[in-house]
C-alpha cells in the first residue's frame, strides 16, 4: 500500500505535537496565584492535536496533484528570489532591488524579455514615487545609493 | 436605540471616511475581480498601508470593511465570464452564470448579479442594524466562563460547516491556536515557544502572519496556476451591461430568501459566504426549479448566491462586532486590524466606542449603494482587470508585501519570518487545507486562553464553572449536537427508511 500524503501529515504532525508538549512541560513557572499555569493550554492542544493526526492517518483523504520537478524547481527559483529580496532591499535600496525582482519574477511568469524589463522599470520608479511622495512610506534607498541621492 | 446609527452616519459621512468608503469599494471590486486574490487576500495586502497612513481606527475599519464587501461583487466577474470562480463565495455563481454568458448574456447577468448582490447585502445591512445592539445587550452579561464555551461553540460550527473535510479544518485551527501561543505569556512572563529568538518575545506578529499566510502562499499557488491553465484571456462579449426591472421582479423570491439565508448563515460563527451561497442555491433549486433549467442559465440560479454571498458577508459582521467573535475568516482578519489599534470588539464596542461601531454600520449603507452605482456603468472596465497578466500581478504583490511587512518593522527578521509563513501556507493549502480556520485559530486562540484561565481563576481551579451557567452549558450542547448532527442525521435517516 502506498502511503498517501495525509498520513506522512499525520505523523509529522504527531512529532510536532509531541515536541509542543515537550517544551510545555519543561516550562518553569515562577510563583503564580493562578490555577491554571502558561501549560496546561499547550498540552491540552497537544492532545487534541494527537487524536486528530491519528484520525487523518487511519482515514486519509485523496492525494492531492503534487508538482513535478520542473514546476517545484520553479517555485524553489521564487522562494530564492524573494529571499534574495528581502537581503536586498536595504542593501541596494528600494528602486533597485524591486528592479531586479520584479523582471526576474516576470519572467519567471512568462513574460519575454523585454516586457520584464519594461514591468520591473515603470513598478520600482512608479512604485518608489508612489510609496514615498503619495502615501509617505519611508522607503531604504540603498547604502550605495545614498551618497548620490 | 437606533442613537448609535445617526452618531454613525455623522462619522461615516465625513468628507475622509466617505472618500475611503469609496476608494474601498472601488479597490475591493478590482482586487475581488483579479484571479486568485479573493476579500482575505485583498485586505491582508491593504491593511498594513491603511495601518501606516496613520488612519483613525475607524476609517481604516471603513476602508477594510469596504473592501470586504467590493470584493464579494469583484468575484462575480471571473465567475460568469470565465466559469474561473475568484474565491469559494463565487463557486456556486458559476453554475448559472457562464451558461448566461455563453448565451450572450454576459451583460445582463452582471447587472442582475450587481442588483441582487445590492438587495441581499440591504436585507444583511438592516439585519445588522436590528440585531446587533440586541446580542450586544445580551453579551454583556457574558463571563469568561461564557466567552469560552462561546469560543468553542464557534470552533465547532467551523469545523462542521466550512471546508469538505471536518478533520482538516479542525486541525488547522489547532494550528493557528498553536501559533498564538508563541510569545512572552501574559498571566506569568513565562516566554514560550521563542527558541532564544527575541523577535519572537511580542508574539508572531499579525500583519507578518496575515501577509505571508494569503500574499506569499497566493504567489506560490499562481505559479502553478500559469502552468495548467490554457486560457487565453478572451472575454466574452458583455453587450448591455443592464438589467430590466421585470427581470429583476421574476428573481425576487430567489433574492429576499437568499438574503436572510446568507444573513443567519454570515451571524453562525466560522462560516461565512462560501456555506451561504452553496445553501442558498440548493435551497432555491429544490424551491423553484420546476423546469429543470438551473445550471443551465436560469437568472434565478445566478440571484440566489449573489444574494446570500453578500448578505453573509455583512452578516458575519455581527458576532465580530458584538460578540468579538469572527463570523468569518475575512472577519477574523479585520478583527486582528482592530486589535492593532488596541480595540477589542465586544459588547462593550457599542457603549464605550459608539463612533466605531455604528460608523462601521454606516459605512455599510453607504458603501452598498456606492458599489451598485459602481458597478452597473463599469462592469466592462472591472472585467478587463481579469485580462491583466500574472507577470504583472505577481510582483505586484511581491512589492505590496514586503513593503507593508518592512514599513511595520523595518528588520529583516519580519520579512523572512514572513516568508517561512508563506511556504507553511504554500503546504497547507497544497495538502487539502483552508487557511480561513488557521486565522480564526490564531486570532481567537489567545482569547480563548485568556478567558479559560480567567474562568478558573474566579472559581479557584474547580472546572464546574465552565458550564455552570445557563448561557454556557446551551453553547456546550449546541456545540456537542452540531458536532454529532452531520454524522448521526444520514444514520438515523437509514434506519428510519427501513
Amino acid at each position: 500500500m502506498r502511503i498517501a500524503a495525509d498520513q506522512v501529515l499525520g505523523i509529522a504532525l504527531i512529532g510536532l505535537a509531541a515536541f509542543i508538549a515537550v517544551q510545555a512541560i519543561q516550562l518553569e513557572i515562577p510563583f503564580s496565584y493562578e490555577p491554571v499555569g502558561p501549560k496546561a493550554f499547550p498540552l491540552g492542544l497537544s492532545i487534541l492535536l494527537t487524536v486528530l493526526s491519528l484520525v487523518l492517518i487511519f482515514r486519509p483523504g485523496a492525494n492531492g496533484q503534487w508538482p513535478h520537478k520542473a514546476l517545484a524547481l520553479k517555485l524553489l527559483l521564487v522562494l530564492a528570489l524573494l529571499l534574495a529580496y528581502a537581503i536586498l532591499f536595504t542593501q541596494l535600496g528600494f528602486i533597485v532591488s524591486s528592479l531586479l525582482v520584479v523582471t526576474a519574477l516576470a519572467r519567471l511568469f512568462d513574460a519575454t524579455w523585454g516586457k520584464a524589463l519594461v514591468t520591473g522599470v515603470i513598478m520600482s520608479v512608479v512604485g518608489y514615487f508612489l510609496f514615498t511622495a503619495v502615501l509617505g512610506i519611508s522607503l531604504p534607498s540603498g547604502y550605495w545609493f545614498a551618497s548620490f541621492i | 436605540m437606533f442613537d448609535f446609527l445617526i452618531d454613525g452616519f455623522g462619522v461615516a459621512l465625513t468628507p475622509l471616511n466617505l472618500g475611503l468608503a469609496l476608494l474601498g469599494a472601488l479597490l475591493g471590486t478590482l482586487f475581488g475581480a483579479l484571479p486568485g486574490i479573493g476579500p482575505i487576500n485583498g485586505i491582508a495586502i491593504l491593511m498594513p498601508l491603511a495601518y501606516t497612513l496613520g488612519l483613525p481606527a475607524e476609517s481604516s475599519l471603513i476602508l477594510l470593511a469596504a473592501v470586504y464587501t467590493g470584493a464579494e461583487y469583484g468575484g462575480r466577474m471571473s465567475s460568469i465570464l470565465l466559469n474561473v470562480p475568484g474565491d469559494a463565495g463565487a463557486v456556486m455563481t458559476t453554475l448559472d452564470g457562464y451558461p448566461l454568458a455563453q448565451k450572450g448574456l454576459a451583460g445582463p447577468a452582471l447587472g442582475l448579479s450587481a442588483v441582487s448582490s445590492f438587495l441581499g447585502a440591504t436585507i444583511a445591512i438592516i439585519g445588522l442594524t436590528l440585531f446587533a445592539p440586541l446580542l450586544a445587550d445580551i453579551a454583556v452579561m457574558f463571563g469568561p466562563a461564557e466567552f469560552f464555551a462561546l469560543m468553542i461553540f464557534a470552533f465547532s460550527s467551523m469545523s462542521v460547516m466550512m471546508g469538505k473535510d471536518p478533520i482538516k479544518t479542525a486541525i488547522g485551527a489547532v494550528l493557528g491556536v498553536l501559533i498564538g501561543t508563541v510569545g512572552i505569556d501574559s498571566g506569568t512572563g513565562v516566554l514560550r515557544y521563542t527558541f532564544g529568538m527575541p523577535e519572537l518575545y511580542d508574539g508572531i506578529d499579525f500583519v507578518v502572519m496575515i501577509i505571508g499566510l494569503f500574499a506569499i502562499s497566493e504567489i506560490l499557488l499562481m505559479l502553478e496556476h500559469s502552468q495548467n491553465t490554457n486560457d487565453n484571456g478572451k472575454l466574452p462579449p458583455l453587450g448591455r451591461v443592464f438589467v430590466s426591472l421585470k427581470e429583476v421582479l421574476a428573481c425576487k423570491g430567489a433574492i429576499g430568501r437568499s438574503g436572510l439565508i446568507g444573513f443567519i448563515i454570515g451571524v453562525l460563527p466560522g462560516t461565512g459566504a462560501s456555506v451561504a451561497s452553496a445553501v442558498s442555491y440548493t435551497t432555491e433549486k429544490r424551491l423553484s426549479d420546476k423546469d429543470n433549467t438551473f445550471g443551465t442559465g436560469d437568472m434565478r440560479g445566478l440571484a440566489a448566491p449573489e444574494s446570500a454571498n453578500n448578505a453573509a458577508a455583512v452578516g458575519s459582521f455581527v458576532p465580530m462586532l458584538t460578540l468579538g467573535i469572527p463570523g468569518s475568516g475575512t472577519t477574523a482578519v479585520l478583527l486582528g486590524a482592530l486589535m492593532l489599534y488596541n480595540i477589542t470588539p465586544g459588547p462593550m464596542m457599542f457603549t464605550e466606542r459608539p463612533e466605531v461601531a455604528g460608523g462601521l454600520i454606516a459605512s455599510l449603507y453607504i458603501g452598498n449603494v456606492v458599489l451598485l452605482l459602481l458597478n452597473l456603468p463599469l462592469a466592462g472596465v472591472f472585467a478587463r482587470v481579469l485580462t491583466i497578466p500574472r507577470w504583472v500581478l505577481v510582483p505586484a504583490i511581491a512589492i505590496l508585501a514586503f513593503v507593508g511587512v518592512y514599513q511595520l518593522h523595518s528588520d529583516l527578521f519580519a520579512i523572512y519570518l514572513m516568508l517561512v509563513i508563506g511556504v507553511f501556507g504554500y503546504l497547507l493549502r497544497k495538502l487539502g487545507f483552508s487557511l480561513a480556520p488557521v486565522i480564526l485559530g490564531y486570532v481567537l486562540g489567545g482569547l480563548m486562553e485568556q478567558n479559560l484561565r480567567r474562568a478558573l481563576s474566579i472559581s479557584g481551579g474547580d472546572t464546574g464553572i465552565l458550564w455552570q451557567s445557563g448561557i454556557s452549558l446551551g453553547l456546550w450542547i449546541a456545540a456537542a449536537l452540531l458536532l454529532v448532527l452531520p454524522w448521526l442525521v444520514p444514520k438515523l435517516l437509514v434506519a428510519a427508511r427501513r
